[in-house]
């Protein structure tokens, strides 16, 4: 549900960019999230169209990058994938905060990422 | 703002294109006010705790035991997020403490700029030590708003079902104190404290879990001995 506040920061900061370069069209927004974050990537999309319908960007596409996550562990200093919990719910994999090596809490090192990689456009 | 850009042009169907390569964080805005809200706690010797959670946890009573037990000895704070009511306390029972509602007006969790202005315009922080943040009811929204807390505590009641850590094990994952409340009517939902508990520890090995009754109280006081780190390793053995 809060995908409607972050499609709006991220349409108010292509308009910005595109005000900045006197872009005449924005073409296509690349965004890299991290799998840790709650973010509906669907949803997202549906959004950010919205939000942009009638301002200078409208029309432009978005694309989007999935980056998956990796832990570092402080216990056995493996860094890497995260353990995955494979069926955690119906057929679902998930990742966790456990160690694959000893089991351990481990920290995300990445996977909480929300950027905007790259913009497009035409001047 | 985008740094380190790299710029570059082409051709799609005879117009010509330009491209920028950034790194720019879309929730940077936040993140910062997030990071300022924690730096203006600290300066006030203020302890934070986010509690979030699904409508109906007991994440409203939680804090109410919570604060009756600790008013006389210490300067509370209570934040109160919700998405439309504005009276979620019953105020007898919380005399001496700070009470501010904070009405999201139908977004699904706090942001730092909610917390920041009830920081500067609302709460007397020389009067607080203690500050309880009650974000929106919600297991989702809420892990990816930092608010500048010490602690995030997620509230999960057994009337939520034996999934609801599986189902939402982003909020877990950034909890560092977990509590399972409503333990009297455990048997008659037919849940697996243990399992749950196991859930929990599975998404993130370092979240304390601690259970409770809030209704009765029971329990509270070890919440509280973990809130304020008197004796965790007492209450997570």
């Amino acid at each position: 549900m809060h995908e409607l506040s972050v499609a709006s920061s991220i349409a108010n900061s292509v308009m910005d960019f595109a005000r900045k370069h006197n872009a005449q069209k924005v073409v296509e927004v690349t965004l890299a999230i991290g799998e840790l974050t709650s973010l509906a990537t669907e949803q997202l999309s549906f959004c950010y169209h919205t939000v942009c319908k009638d301002t200078l960007i409208d029309g432009s596409s978005l694309s989007i990058e999935k980056i998956e996550a990796e832990v570092s562990c402080s216990h056995c200093s493996y860094n890497g994938a995260p353990k995955m919990w494979e069926g955690a719910f119906h057929s679902l994999e998930v990742p966790t905060l456990q160690c694959p090596e000893c089991g351990k809490g481990a920290e995300a090192v990445k996977g909480d990422e929300c950027t905007i990689k790259n913009i497009k456009y035409v001047e | 703002m985008c740094k380190g850009h790299s710029h570059s042009h082409s051709h799609d169907h005879g117009v010509a294109t330009q491209e920028v390569a950034m790194e720019e964080n879309f929730m940077q805005a936040n993140d910062d006010l997030a990071k300022e809200n924690r730096s203006i706690l600290e300066n006030h010797g203020i302890t934070a705790f986010d509690f979030m959670g699904a409508i109906g946890s007991g994440k409203t009573t939680m804090i109410g035991k919570i604060t009756e037990r600790l008013k006389d000895r210490y300067g509370i704070a209570i934040l109160n997020g919700d998405a439309t009511t504005v009276d979620d306390f019953d105020d007898s029972a919380l005399e001496g403490a700070q009470l501010l509602q904070i009405s999201t007006k139908g977004a699904c969790h706090l942001d730092a700029d909610m917390v920041a202005r009830a920081l500067r315009e609302e709460i007397d922080l020389h009067q607080t030590d203690l500050m309880f943040i009650e974000n929106v009811g919600n297991l989702v929204c809420p892990a990816d708003f930092p608010l500048g807390s010490k602690k995030r505590v997620v509230v999960v009641s057994v009337s939520e079902g034996p999934y609801t850590v599986r189902k939402h094990t982003e909020m877990f994952m950034g909890a560092e104190i977990a509590v399972i409340n409503k333990m009297e009517i455990a048997d008659v939902m037919g849940i697996d404290v243990d399992a749950l508990i196991n859930d929990i520890h599975t998404v993130n090995p370092n979240t304390k879990v601690v259970t409770t009754s809030c209704r009765s109280g029971e329990g509270v006081d070890d919440l509280i001995e973990l809130l304020l780190e008197r004796s965790a390793e007492k209450v997570n053995a």
